[in-house]
């Protein structure tokens, strides 16, 4: 008890700390200002496209945390963002590029959905079966993310194959096969789209404090739950010093003890069991069936952008997968209120995380107004 | 010959690839397929035009890699030129009645377009020393949203309607030859250009003075600087090249060999853009050996096609994967290519 | 037009400071035509600085460059060639998957028709290899990367008379080179300045000084403590003028009293990255409470034998034992714990992350040292004190234990690694180069607590370029030549000459090893 209360006073001293540090700052200043400069873009886009401009950034908002339901939408959107943009961090952090999350998100999901309807005819028919049945659908989705996840791994380690690229065609192919599957094996008689059967009804979390079919504030518990851990093992085990020692200076880690091939396949593999344990979130708090992962929300590339405007800081995820609910709520409020195509929003994301990546410009900018100089 | 060297490993790319290629065709008739059925002059055909948009952005990105600049935005400007084809070649018909002429000028439009969103992109690069893969990646989502968005504003829906496309133009007398006559001159023009533009991409990279430069560039800048030749420079050209040639790529898919702009998804480009470069990687940073890649990676993705022709039905979610399954079999197989040793690192003349 | 008998260089007053740091303090230095000049000194003596400043790669703060009697100032590199100098890095600017041919025209192609003229350019390449005597031209369709570093740098010799040079600067050429290499460099530098062109020789090698030059300038501290006739000077002469009034470098008379055997090598053989072999067939043994040094230029195998020791890499043959103990097959985290402490040659890619707090840094290869962790949970509390522990003892400035690794001065960095790899109490400790760029007194501070450390009856295995360094701190001293251990001396019974030769692959008296068969190893 009193450890973990030391823990988490140290855990607060240490944020503290952080936030104090210029290079942090610098960064929460460059994550916002190019939130600022992308949404900026995308009005005068909207704006030259016919639209009304300043109703678009109002309906964004109020699409985000306008009402109870929009909020709820928003949170349920963060919590998938928060969980596949740590996953993202993880990897990044290491060095290690993992664009591959969708794909160990959708096959996560696919082997929790497995688990639920191959286990729930062999437990009472009650809510007794609930908490086994999604533990096991919970592991289940960890073991196949992570595998999904080690098998890039392996190829770049082993065979030397780029993970960016290895990772996207994994990408592909999970929805493929995943689609193939279900829509050979799993679809019921006479069912005209490709889902599989509902999950029994006691699957599924409470709602507690929305109202929202799809939203339980139990879902973000478990997002936020994952990043305290991840960021305890990044920020205080001895694994999570090499993890990010690797990141910064795989050199370095190599002469600290560190193997680098075996912490590559680790990486990939803690990256992918986060990805599918997203996958399992999903299946079980938003869909409570499987369908067509083509047809899913891109959550694990919109994670790049959130792990990225985090600067793969799991803590900094929080906000940003916040950030990230919030444009995703509200692009698809405004598409179908105003009937701006909600892949505007696609396309300010993308604006986000091509500025991020371009510190240097803002620092420019920076010593050009000379906003930034007092600190040279 | 001084390039005796590189001729070499030309051959030896080429035998690769023509390898790989021999042994898709051999493993077919091994598991008894009928395989004169399979390898048809229309499949060749068909394998043809859909090289020719992944051959044309690998070629673009070989360029950059090649000078230290690792374009993994490929697969964003294809969709932006296969939206900004489809778009022009309407707009310019005001709708309906597309005429040859509005598609070429399609054409030139798309090739100015992506060379200002390449620009502005090797700015971000080069000037500003962003990630190259972070930004590349930008480069896909901004697609992936932008691309999607504008044709919503255009045409009500994230696909344009079915457009027409570039005319097969049939060469007099060449088009007689028997085989190569029907692949090569009685078929799109595109085809034929690609094929232009990857021995020429050839003959500059290897034979001339910008070749050695951009050679030079992703290997040892600071030997190039020091030869007196502004690395960056070279850096923007072949960037900017690689844009230019991804956005053609996708504006074959849309208008030269396609029927219109497809929105749906992760577009019509479908991670054409990611296999190019895997395309110039197995074809070892050489732009026939790049070419030959593409033609396999193009055989892959008609397969399906060819598998239903001869009856045997596989569905289309799983023959769909070929490419990419194709794909991963030869980054693992191929092993480990020498990327030039300066990729990712910005260049600052002082030191 | 120039003036032909004005000299091809004349620097004059050249002052060039980095902060408040003065590496080039009013140097003087005037180079002959057709003459070759050495310009000698210790490591830091601001002989590079000198020469990046000719070479327009920095601006000086003070002083003026004349070019055949003109006054010239460079921006870059490219104003320096255009004035006709050319300068041989010791890293070559060679692209190594082109071709000689490629390499020596770049940037300046011949072209006809919009394709590379290759017929002129191979014309003019063997007129070059020619008239100077070079074999270059035999190889003009290889790739760089499959040549030996010899030929490697004759091509970049070539590729600067090819550009037109007339003043060539020579940094350290002969570090990397065998002892017939040198010879050969010798004859193409004669050759060179017969045909009219001057060249500027950095060394620190004294007798490849008065071997190759007409004048001799020696650097000591940033400056130009004087130029002198090679022919009329002796080594003492020159050596005490690089070393000044005070004799910093005393021979330790304090002999260890070694114990037990402590770390065994025998019969290894490493090969690097690229499959070739760099160490073969290496056996040595260090006892506790000894100082085994390993002379030798480098690149002859050292640093691919230490990583086999330390576990950085896997030996292809042999067997590496821990107080009789064979750990050949343990990774290396398993001999850190085991007490092998590792002081790396490489302290800013490997022994320290640039981008961490002294503080992260005091845990690297500490990481499973119990003393830093409560079970579960690394003690940041305890890291820090250690932290503390380091930059007191260890004198580190500034005395922060939150600034970055990058912020310090390359002695201070070295300071930390040493402390934290000897705080360890390690039964082995092994180290490459540890006093390389790092100031005279951080030097002799490192020295002192090597010494304690042996004294403490630690096993110590030194790798060194510098002679000085392993002379003074070796109990026995192996020299190192092309993979192999050629010889092991009583540092007290050989003169720095004598280990000079055998570090060149010959023999005591200056012989060839006709016995060992070196030439048979290649």
């Amino acid at each position: 008890m009193s450890d973990a209360a030391t823990g988490v006073r140290s855990l607060a001293d240490r944020i503290a700390d952080h936030m104090l540090d210029a290079s942090v700052l610098e960064r929460v200043v460059i994550a916002l200002v190019a939130t600022a400069l992308a949404l900026l873009i995308g009005a005068v886009i909207v704006a030259a496209s016919g639209y009304d401009a300043v109703e678009f950034v109002s309906s964004l908002v109020y699409g985000a945390v306008g009402n109870a339901s929009n909020l709820a939408f928003m949170l349920r959107q963060s919590s998938m963002l928060i969980l596949t943009g740590v996953a993202v961090a993880v990897a990044f952090r290491a060095g290690v590029f993992n664009i591959g999350v969708q794909g160990q998100f959708v096959v996560g999901g696919f082997a929790a959905t497995l688990g639920i309807l191959f286990a729930a005819p062999l437990l009472p028919n009650s809510s007794i079966s609930a908490v086994p049945l999604m533990a096991l659908a919970a592991l289940l989705a960890l073991a196949a993310g992570g595998a999904y996840g080690a098998l890039p791994g392996m190829m770049k380690v082993y065979a030397g194959a780029n993970e960016v690229i290895t990772t996207i065609m994994l990408n592909f192919i999970a929805s493929g096969v995943v689609y193939f599957l279900l829509d050979a094996y799993l679809r019921p008689e006479g069912a005209a789209a490709p889902n599989t059967e509902q999950f029994p009804d006691y699957v599924g979390l409470p709602g507690l404090v929305f109202e929202s079919p799809s939203f339980s504030i139990l879902g973000l518990g478990v997002a936020l739950l994952t990043v305290a851990v991840v960021y305890l093992v990044m920020d205080r085990t001895g694994f999570g010093y090499d993890l990010v020692t690797s990141g910064y200076q795989e050199p370095a880690a190599k002469y600290s003890g560190v193997d680098p091939k075996r912490m590559i396949v680790r990486t990939m593999t803690i990256s992918g069991m986060i990805a599918g344990l997203a996958g399992a979130l999903f299946a079980i708090m938003i869909l409570g069936y499987y369908s067509d992962p083509n047809t899913f929300p891109t959550f694990g590339f919109d994670a790049i952008a959130v792990s990225l405007l985090a600067a793969n800081n799991p803590l900094g995820v929080i906000p940003a997968g916040l950030l990230f609910g919030g444009l995703d709520a509200g692009g698809q409020y405004i598409g179908f209120t105003l009937d701006v195509p909600s892949e505007l929003v696609d396309g300010v994301i993308g604006l986000i995380v091509l500025f991020v990546a371009a510190p240097e410009l803002f620092r420019a900018a920076g010593r050009y107004t000379s906003l930034g100089g007092d600190r040279e | 010959m001084s390039t005796a060297r590189t001729l070499v490993d030309d051959r030896r790319t080429l035998v690769g690839v023509l390898g790989a290629l021999v042994a898709v065709i051999a493993l077919l008739l091994f598991v008894d397929l009928p395989g004169s059925d399979l390898v048809t002059v229309g499949a060749l055909e068909r394998a043809l035009q859909a090289a020719t948009p992944i051959a044309l952005a690998a070629i673009g990105g070989l360029y950059a890699e090649k000078s230290g600049v690792f374009n993994i935005g490929l697969e964003g400007f294809m969709i932006f030129g296969a939206l900004v084809g489809a778009a022009v070649a309407w707009l310019l018909a005001g709708g309906d009645g597309i005429t040859q002429a509005h598609l070429w000028a399609a054409f030139v439009a798309v090739a100015l377009v992506s060379g200002v969103l390449a620009t502005l992109f090797a700015v971000l690069l080069i000037r500003y020393e962003a990630n190259q893969i972070v930004a590349g990646l930008a480069v896909w989502f901004i697609g992936l949203g932008f691309g999607p968005f504008a044709a919503t504003v255009l045409w009500g829906g994230v696909s344009s309607p079915s457009l027409p496309n570039i005319d097969a133009v049939s060469v007099p007398v060449l088009a007689e030859i028997p085989v190569l006559g029907r692949l090569f001159f009685d078929a799109s023009p595109l085809v034929l250009l690609t094929i232009v533009v990857a021995v020429a991409a050839w003959v500059v990279l290897f034979r001339t003075r910008y070749g050695y430069w951009v050679q030079a560039a992703g290997e040892n800048p600071e030997a190039l600087d020091t030869a007196g030749v502004d690395v960056n420079r070279v850096r923007y050209a072949t960037v900017i090249f690689s844009g230019v040639m991804a956005g053609l790529g996708g504006a074959v898919l849309s208008i030269g060999i396609g029927s219109g702009f497809t929105g749906t998804g992760v577009t019509m480009v479908d991670g054409r853009g990611w296999i190019a470069i895997v395309a110039y990687l197995f074809g070892n940073y050489n732009p026939l050996g790049t070419y030959g890649a593409s033609l396999l990676f193009g055989a892959m993705d008609m397969l399906q096609i060819q598998l239903q022709t001869i009856g045997i039905s596989l569905p289309g979610s799983i023959t769909g994967l070929f490419p990419y399954v194709a794909v991963l079999v030869v980054l693992v197989g191929v092993g480990y290519t020498r990327v030039p040793s300066a990729v990712g690192e910005s260049y600052d003349t002082e030191e | 037009m120039t003036d032909t008998t004005a000299p091809a260089v004349q620097l004059t007053d050249i002052t060039k400071r980095f902060g408040d740091v003065v590496a080039n303090d009013s140097v003087d230095l005037t180079l002959d035509r057709g003459s070759i000049h050495a310009v000698v000194g210790e490591n830091g003596a601001g002989k590079t600085t000198l020469m990046n400043v000719l070479y327009g790669l920095y601006e000086p703060n003070e002083g003026t460059i004349a070019v055949d009697g003109e006054p010239r100032s460079f921006d870059s590199p490219r104003d320096a060639i255009a004035a006709g100098i050319g300068m041989i890095h010791q890293h070559f600017q060679l692209v190594d998957n082109m071709t000689v041919l490629q390499n020596v025209v770049l940037g300046h192609e011949p072209s006809s028709r919009g394709l590379v003229d290759e017929q002129a350019a191979r014309r003019r390449i063997t007129e070059i290899c020619d008239t100077y005597g070079f074999s270059v031209d035999e190889h003009l369709d290889t790739p760089i990367e499959e040549l030996g570093l010899g030929i490697q740098q004759h091509v970049e010799i070539v590729k600067s008379l090819y550009r037109g040079a007339d003043t060539l600067i020579l940094d350290e050429p002969t570090a990397v080179l065998t002892p017939q290499e040198v010879e050969g460099l010798f004859d193409v530098m004669e050759a060179l300045t017969a045909d009219g062109r001057s060249l500027i020789f950095i060394t620190h090698k004294l007798d490849e000084a008065m071997h190759a030059a007409d004048d001799i300038t020696v650097l000591r501290d940033g400056s130009a403590v004087g130029t002198v006739d090679a022919a009329e000077t002796s080594q003492n002469e020159l050596a005490r003028m690089m070393v000044g009034r005070e004799v910093l470098f005393d021979v330790d008379s304090a002999e260890g009293t070694p114990g037990e055997v402590a770390l065994t090598v025998d019969g290894v053989t490493v090969r690097d990255e690229r499959g070739l072999e760099q160490a073969r067939d290496v056996s040595l043994s260090v006892r506790e409470g000894e100082i085994l040094g390993i002379a030798g230029v480098e690149g002859n195998g050292q640093q691919e034998l230490i990583e086999a020791i330390t576990g950085m890499r896997t030996p292809e043959r042999g067997t590496v034992s821990l107080q009789g103990r064979d750990i050949t097959e343990l990774s290396r985290r398993r001999r850190i714990e085991d007490g092998i402490s590792y002081v790396p040659g490489d302290r800013l890619e490997e022994g320290l992350v640039q981008d961490y707090t002294l503080v992260r840094n005091a845990l690297l290869s500490n990481q499973t040292m119990d003393a830093f962790s409560d079970g579960l949970f690394l003690d940041w509390q305890r890291i820090g004190d250690h932290a503390d522990e380091i930059i007191d003892e260890y004198d580190v400035r500034p005395r922060n234990p939150e600034a970055t690794a990058k912020s310090l001065s390359g002695g201070n960095q070295q300071k930390f690694i040493v402390g934290r790899e000897l705080e360890r109490d390690p039964s082995v400790l092994v180290a490459a180069h540890p006093t390389r760029g790092v100031d005279i007194g951080s030097i002799e501070f490192i020295h002192q607590r090597f010494q304690d450390m042996r004294e403490a009856g630690v096993a110590i295995l030194l790798v060194s370029s510098k002679l000085d360094e392993v002379q003074k701190l070796s109990d026995r001293t192996a020299v190192m030549y092309e993979g192999s251990v050629v010889d092991t001396v009583d540092p007290d019974d050989v003169t720095e000459e004598e280990l000079g030769l055998l570090m060149a692959g010959r023999a005591r008296d200056g012989t060839e090893r006709a016995a060992s068969g070196v030439e048979g190893d290649a």
